[in-house]
């Protein structure tokens, strides 16, 4: 029996994870990045500065470092977090940054009389953005969301670092035993492929399913 | 009887252009006032000001006995109670018509899905769209589109109605049967605020017209004075060219 069926199953349990992972730090990413991405558009500054500053300083640096800052360095902060949630978190933190821009271009995209339509009714500026920016917003960057959420779900390999058993870790314990490298990293890819293709697909369902006739 | 809409010295300025230098005027209650002029006069910003969807530097807007520009009062509430239409109509194309006209009345003013309902069925039937009420904005013609915006503001049992070019966006075929549901409303005692063009409807359905030109109104006065005898050489001037 070929290794990659022996240890398919093993690899499966890390798939797995690596869905959890991708599933709990999209949905944080995307309500954080939200609130960002309003934020950075916000008429005021005390909202403005520290979503500019969050997106920018998150941006601007390796999702690696920030998994090392949140994992081992806040400890010494006080704030010892075990490792899924201290991978959830920076994952989180670090697909919000990047989804508050996806928002942030939404809500531009979205003509501004429609902010002034609903305003004219009497509706408050948050009633507005939730019935009738973002709904519309999202529906026009929901090609770029699905490009976000197909990069987390591989960019959530690197939470490997701090011993996550997730699909990449759980091949490199399949490797150091067996050795047999290219097959289970070819594997493992694969295996990423088949993650990644089917939320494609899904988002493909999504868009046409929430299309504005 | 006192005054539904009082304008006082109304200032505002985008940058350093200023584009209402001074405007004053007063609307009464059931009057149908229609604004004229030329492009880039200050026609619907003034309008704007009216519901603070434009800030001013300075002067007064009261309506109903409320002024409006006060920091306490609550904005949502007056806006509320003025009704106001768009040159593009500005619908919600994410909902259906139904869902345009009941967002405002089930999430401002809390009524009754049941009563709103009702409401939004009767004022697609006046409209002549009842069979429209499932149908998407994206779906409807530009005339229809209108009639909706009009319905739309309409579910919130408005005081006042503004109109900014109303059919400035619509095909020439299309404009009748906007401004037909625009002439029941008049008709009907609705106190409306029309910037237009359509210099017809001014003359048929107005009882006033306003002429703005350079952020100042030239001329105030009663259509038939306004159309066959308007005393301002600039108002002259611009009838003169458009009709």
């Amino acid at each position: 029996m070929p290794e990659i069926v022996r240890s398919f199953p093993f690899l499966l349990q890390g798939a797995l994870i690596t869905l959890w992972l991708t599933l709990a730090s999209g949905f944080f990413g995307t309500i954080i990045g939200t609130l960002a991405g309003m934020g950075r558009l916000s008429a005021m500054k005390a909202l403005r500065y520290p979503s500019s500053v969050y997106v920018e300083f998150i941006r601007g640096t390796p999702l690696l470092v920030q998994i090392y800052i949140i994992y081992f360095g806040l400890p010494s902060l006080g704030l010892d977090l075990k490792p899924f949630t201290a991978a959830v978190v920076a994952l989180t933190i670090n697909a919000g940054a990047y989804t508050a821009e996806i928002v942030r271009a939404g809500i531009q995209s979205i003509d501004k009389g429609q902010m002034e339509a609903a305003r004219s009714l009497g509706m408050t500026g948050w009633q507005s953005m939730f019935h009738v920016i973002l709904p519309q917003a999202f529906r026009n960057v929901l090609p770029a969301l699905g490009n976000e959420f197909i990069a987390l779900a591989k960019e959530s390999s690197l939470v490997s670092v701090i011993g996550i058993a997730e699909l990449t870790r759980q091949g490199q314990y399949v490797i150091s035993r067996t050795f047999k490298s290219f097959e289970i990293y070819g594997g493992v890819a694969l295996i990423y492929f088949a993650l990644t293709f089917s939320m494609s697909q899904i988002v493909g369902w999504v868009e046409k399913k929430v299309k504005i006739p | 009887m006192s005054a539904l809409v009082e304008i006082d010295n109304l200032h505002k300025r985008f940058g350093t252009l200023e584009v209402l230098k001074g405007i004053s005027y007063s609307v009464q209650p059931g009057e149908v006032v229609g604004v004229i002029g030329p492009s880039g006069g200050g026609k619907s910003t003034m309008l704007r000001c009216i519901n603070h969807l434009e800030k001013y530097e300075k002067g007064s807007i009261t309506f109903d006995g409320i002024l409006v520009d006060e920091k306490k009062v609550n904005i949502n509430q007056v806006r509320s109670r003025i009704g106001m239409v768009f040159q593009h109509f500005n619908l919600f194309p994410h909902k259906t018509v139904m869902q345009n006209l009941l967002l405002a009345p089930l999430k401002v003013k809390k009524v009754a899905l049941p009563q709103a309902q009702e409401k939004a069925k009767e004022l697609l039937k006046r409209i002549g769209l009842l069979d429209k009420a499932d149908a998407h904005p994206g779906n409807l013609s530009g005339g229809q589109k209108q009639r909706v915006a009009i319905a739309r503001a309409l579910m919130m049992d408005p005081r006042l109605m503004l109109f900014d070019e109303p059919t400035s966006a619509l095909d020439p075929e299309l404009v009748g049967e906007v401004l037909d549901v625009m002439k029941e409303l008049a008709k009907n005692g609705m106190t409306m605020i029309v910037v237009t063009h359509e210099m017809g409807f001014a003359r048929e359905v107005c009882d006033r017209i306003i002429f703005m030109d350079q952020g100042v109104i030239a001329e105030d006065s009663p259509p038939e004075q306004m159309f066959t005898n308007p005393k301002n050489p600039r108002t002259q001037d611009f009838l003169r060219k458009v009709i």
